[in-house]
């Protein structure tokens, strides 16, 4: 990494190249960089040469091997998923969060026994604001963590509150969070040569990652007041082929084509689509919306998803065998547009590949 | 001795004062009844004097909305009869020309008198402009004061002058003649009663067919000028080198004659009316001449004007030479025209003409200061200065809204956002109310493929000096931009006059002050009113008006912090230096040297910031920007941001 002018570079390398994943851990560690409508900007060129917010940001220059040793103790062997103890179907067991979850409920179960067993002094969570961009929440509670469930689409920058919330004292923080997330996070925890100030992710001791291919444009809210008119969105989700809102009113299925116009293009640089650094990652099953996917990763996610089950909260389930190949093609499909597009020099350089990695990709991830 | 000096009734005696006092003074003299004026330096304090001296005196005083208005209400008091003065800068000239030249042509009935300050130098100005020029295009008599004493005795000669030829009566006075103190011999104070009546015969009407008249008028003070007292030549009598000059360059000439040992050679012609000129007492001059060396301040004035009228009698002074702005010889440093004389500089000039050794070296002032060496201030907003705040925000919601919008400035104190106070932020600035009229501009171009918002900043004083009718117009003309009023609650860069926003008059008589979003409501456009010392909050605001269509307003409101300070009781602000982390914060000391407030300073022993408590106003702004929480309320009390 360059060690010069990096918050410079932050700015146009990521911020006004339109690279910005929007993850949000960059706001608040200085007064300089802020966030409005899920955009983030710098408001005034700091002129440091070095940069705790270059350094952390999911899009400049990441070694994932190094990740891999520093998060799991040892590289990937699937190369399409990356390191992870057990795959599963998952749901909750609790009525609430299961009828207002995503899918299964499952974030939110594990969410809300962090804060009730005390694990964790609160969850940085994403919170609907009908048809507004979603706002970041400090939950201490299970009404709060309760309050938060469903997904939003759109790249809302949610870890802007983790730093203040960690400067207000708050410790033992779980997060729930996009890949881009969970990556920044982990870069931030891997900064241990330097001092504890502003390390906000040291606080950090759960990570929930969420499954994204990709997220959309804020104006997806402005497309979507167009819809429902001034009936209230309750729920947004995006099956195969179309997109379905639900509001007070009922149910509207907007063409998939039309949605897609509000990709990210940033996203298409992605190579991370199931949280691979988190400790634990829940996505849908594309099959049964009452179930979650949820991939165990770390010992800690071990630990946790364990307590949970013993403490009746949750239910799990083996992942269908047959299944398990549809997802693999999926994200090493991704992964190949990834990097296909980074050696035709139209992606967005920032990962630091060794060899093997490519090829494991190349092979189509599994079992080599 | 400054105001005091002004209720001296002491015919006679000497006292000191300042150009500004003693035309005061030679107002009240004259028997002034009635005088209007919008502040600007240098002459703001004319007006300023004249209020608290009204009730004393049976005159009226009034800081008017702005200098048109001023100049009609005071052509008003002289068709009634009164005896009026209107004061301006050269800048509010501009503004109130349109009416001056109607005005000269209808012709007028009391003495009216005209004070505009120009400012060579542009001490306190966004221009260096010469006024002379657009006294002459109105057709009126120029007095040029040298002195405090000659600008009383031009005061009181101006108003016969008006009064006799039924002419408005323009006197110039620069910076250093406001500003400068001199002895000046007071005259029998005045205190008129005088009734106001307008007559039923009496026509004031601007016509074509006056014209004539006016070359009539002219006529006649070109013969009075030849035997006014302030025309004067000193010198040998037939000296072969005679200098013309006016104003404080009156001054320096004989100075830098005589520091050049040139007593005997050089003889100085003063015109203490430069418009019209003094035609045959300069020809009489002009004609022992060899060479004639102009000096002056901005424009070539007199120097085009005595050409011409040398021309013109070209067979009776041959051979004359000429020497000034246009020969090069007449400069400082920046070029002809350019910045204002001083002794140095004439010295040079007239060494330079007569090639004569310029006996001390060129460097070398005349004036040497004995006070140590200042350190030089930046200039910046005021410690607690809620326009540091309020651009703070603004370029914030700019930087948030990523568009690109262009932040257009216009005048007050809000013209230092130009410089690093305020982070350079707006891309324009030209006269009172500009702004307004360039968003209107600009609020119409998306036609034109024209994406960026538009946000124009002005005071509240320049809000009712010339904003309306441009908000008038935007909303007429759908405009899509967004009006910021920094409203402090005063006109502060002249010295905080009361403006119609306010509860005060000039005169301190307690009014109803007209508020700024009542004007915008009765426009039915929208408006937002927001404590500017709130940062995050204003961000949101000015955000959240940026993504919405057609005019709108914002108001910024907070007292200005130097007014305000006098009144406050707000508790303390200090820095925690336990908290602060000082090189280590990552903020790049942001309170000092990025927000720059002066009252956030570097503390170099401890590597901390810390606070000037003497300069602190006790805004609290700091607190809530500080990433730390390192700056703290006494008290821990807080304005709960
Ligand atoms: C932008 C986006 C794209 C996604 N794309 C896919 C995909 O392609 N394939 C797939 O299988 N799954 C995807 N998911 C995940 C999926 O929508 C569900 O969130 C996940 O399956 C968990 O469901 P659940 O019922 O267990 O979660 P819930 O119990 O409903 O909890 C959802 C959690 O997500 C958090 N959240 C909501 N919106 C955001 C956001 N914008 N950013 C960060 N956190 C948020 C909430 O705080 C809540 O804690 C995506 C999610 C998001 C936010």
């Amino acid at each position: 990494m360059e060690q010069s002018k990096m918050p410079l570079r932050l700015r146009q390398e990521v911020m006004e190249s339109g690279n910005c994943a929007r993850c949000g851990l960059c706001v608040g560690l200085c007064p300089y960089i802020k966030t409005m409508n899920e955009r983030i900007a710098f408001i005034h060129d700091c002129n440091r040469e070095d940069g705790t917010c270059y350094r952390v940001c999911p899009r400049t220059p990441t070694n994932l091997s190094d990740l891999d040793k520093q998060v799991f103790g040892k590289e990937r062997a699937d190369h399409g998923l990356g390191n992870y103890l057990e795959i599963l179907y998952a749901r909750s067991l609790n009525k609430d969060l299961a009828q207002a979850g995503q899918y299964g409920g499952v974030v939110s179960t594990l969410a809300a026994y962090m804060v009730e067993s005390g694990e964790s002094q609160a969850a940085v969570l994403t919170k609907r604001q009908n048809n507004s961009p979603p706002t970041p929440c400090l939950a201490r509670n299970r009404e709060e963590v309760l309050s938060c469930s469903g997904s939003n689409y759109s790249a809302s920058p949610t870890l802007s509150i983790l730093n203040a919330g960690v400067r207000s004292g708050l410790e033992k923080l779980t997060i729930v969070g996009r890949p881009c997330q969970i990556l920044g996070l982990r870069k931030m925890q891997a900064l241990t040569e330097r001092s504890e100030h502003n390390m906000s992710a040291k606080k950090v001791d759960f990570l929930i990652g969420l499954f994204c291919f990709w997220s959309l444009e804020t104006e997806i809210y402005t497309y979507l007041r167009g819809k429902t008119g001034s009936a209230r969105l309750l729920r947004m989700d995006i099956p195969q082929n179309y997109g379905v809102v639900t509001t007070e009113n009922g149910e509207i299925q907007i063409p998939i084509d039309e949605l897609r116009a509000f990709i990210r293009p940033t996203c298409q640089s992605c190579f991370d689509p199931t949280s691979e650094f988190a400790d634990v990652s829940v996505g849908s099953t594309e099959y049964d919306p009452e179930w979650s996917t949820l991939i165990i990763r770390s010992t800690r996610g071990q630990e946790i998803v364990n307590k949970v089950c013993n403490a009746g909260h949750l239910e799990t389930k083996p992942y269908p065998e047959e299944r398990l190949p549809l997802l693999l093609n999926a994200v090493i499909n991704k992964k190949k547009r990834v990097l296909e597009s980074l050696s035709n020099g139209k992606g967005y350089e920032y990962l630091e590949l060794s060899s093997d990695y490519t090829q494991g990709i190349e092979e189509g991830g599994v079992g080599r | 001795m400054s105001f005091m000096s002004l209720q001296v009734n002491e015919p006679g005696r000497s006292v000191l004062m300042t150009g500004n006092e003693a035309i005061t003074r030679g107002a009240i003299e004259a028997g002034l009844s009635f005088a209007a004026s919008y502040p600007g330096s240098p002459t703001s304090e004319i007006l300023a004097h004249l209020g608290r001296l009204a009730n004393e005196h049976n005159l009226y005083a009034e800081w008017s909305v702005n200098e048109k208005v001023a100049i009609e209400e005071a052509a008003a008091a002289s068709f009634a009869g009164l005896r009026s003065l209107c004061i301006v800068k050269q800048n509010g000239l501009n503004v109130a020309l349109d009416s001056l030249v109607s005005i000269a042509i209808s012709g007028i009935k009391a003495g009216m008198v005209l004070v505009v300050g120009d400012d060579p130098g542009a001490h306190s100005s966004t221009n260096e402009e010469d006024s002379r020029l657009l006294s002459k295009v109105v057709h009126i008599p120029i007095f040029e004061p040298s002195t405090p004493e000659e600008a009383k005795q031009m005061t009181l000669a101006a108003y016969e002058l008006s009064e006799n030829l039924k002419l408005p009566v323009t006197l110039r006075c620069v910076t250093r003649i406001s500003h400068a103190s001199g002895n000046v011999t007071l005259g029998e104070l005045q205190n008129v009663n005088k009734q106001a009546i307008f007559a039923k015969k009496d026509r004031y009407v601007t016509n074509a067919a006056l014209h004539q008249l006016q070359e009539v008028k002219l006529a006649k003070i070109r013969q009075i000028a030849d035997t006014l007292p302030f025309n004067t030549y000193k010198g040998p009598q037939n000296a072969k080198t005679v200098i013309i000059a006016s104003g404080p360059s009156a001054l320096y000439a004989p100075e830098a004659v005589n520091a050049l040992g040139l007593d005997n050679e050089v003889g100085v012609l003063k015109l203490g009316m430069t418009w019209p000129l003094p035609e045959k007492f300069l020809l009489e001059h002009m004609k022992h001449a060899e060479r004639v060396i102009f000096i002056e301040e901005i424009e070539s004035f007199n120097e085009d004007n005595v050409m011409a009228l040398a021309a013109q009698h070209i067979s009776e002074i041959y051979p004359l030479e000429f020497y000034g702005q246009k020969s090069g010889h007449v400069t400082g440093p920046k070029g002809p025209g350019v910045g204002e004389m001083d002794p140095d500089k004439v010295k040079q000039s007239i060494a330079r003409v007569l090639g004569v050794e310029n006996n001390q070296a060129a460097e070398k002032p005349s004036l040497k200061l004995e006070t140590p060496d200042v350190p030089v201030r930046e200039m910046a907003f005021c410690a607690g200065c809620p326009h540091r705040a309020s651009f703070w925000a603004m370029k914030s919601a700019v930087a948030l809204d990523g568009r690109n919008a262009v932040v257009l400035g216009d005048i007050g104190c809000y013209s230092l956002a130009l410089r690093r106070t305020g982070w350079a932020l707006p891309q324009t600035m030209h006269a009172m109310g500009s702004s307004a009229g360039i968003a209107n501009g600009l609020g119409k171009l998306e036609r034109f493929g024209f994406k960026q918002p538009v946000i124009a900043v002005v005071g509240d004083s320049t809000f009712f000096h010339s904003t309306i009718p441009a908000l008038v117009n935007a909303r007429y003309t759908r405009a899509n931009f967004l009006l910021v009023v920094l409203d402090n609650e005063t006109t502060a860069m002249t010295g905080h006059q009361p403006h119609p926003g306010m509860s005060k008059n000039a005169m301190g008589e307690i009014v109803e002050g007209l508020q700024i979003e009542e004007v915008v409501k009765g426009l039915k456009l929208p408006v937002v009113i927001q404590d500017p010392y709130d940062v995050k909050g204003t961000t949101e605001v000015v955000y959240k008006l940026l993504q919405s269509e057609g005019t709108k307003v914002l108001v910024l409101s907070q007292a200005c912090a130097l007014v305000a300070a006098k009144a406050s009781t707000r508790p303390r602000v200090y820095i925690d230096q336990e908290q602060c982390i000082g090189d280590s914060c990552g903020c790049n000391r942001f309170c000092s040297a990025t927000f720059t407030c002066p009252a956030t300073i570097w503390d170099p022993k401890k590597g901390k910031a810390l606070i000037d408590e003497v300069v602190c106003n006790r805004c609290q702004v700091c607190v809530s920007l500080c990433p730390q929480g390192a700056i703290k309320v006494e008290g821990g009390a807080n304005l709960d941001r």
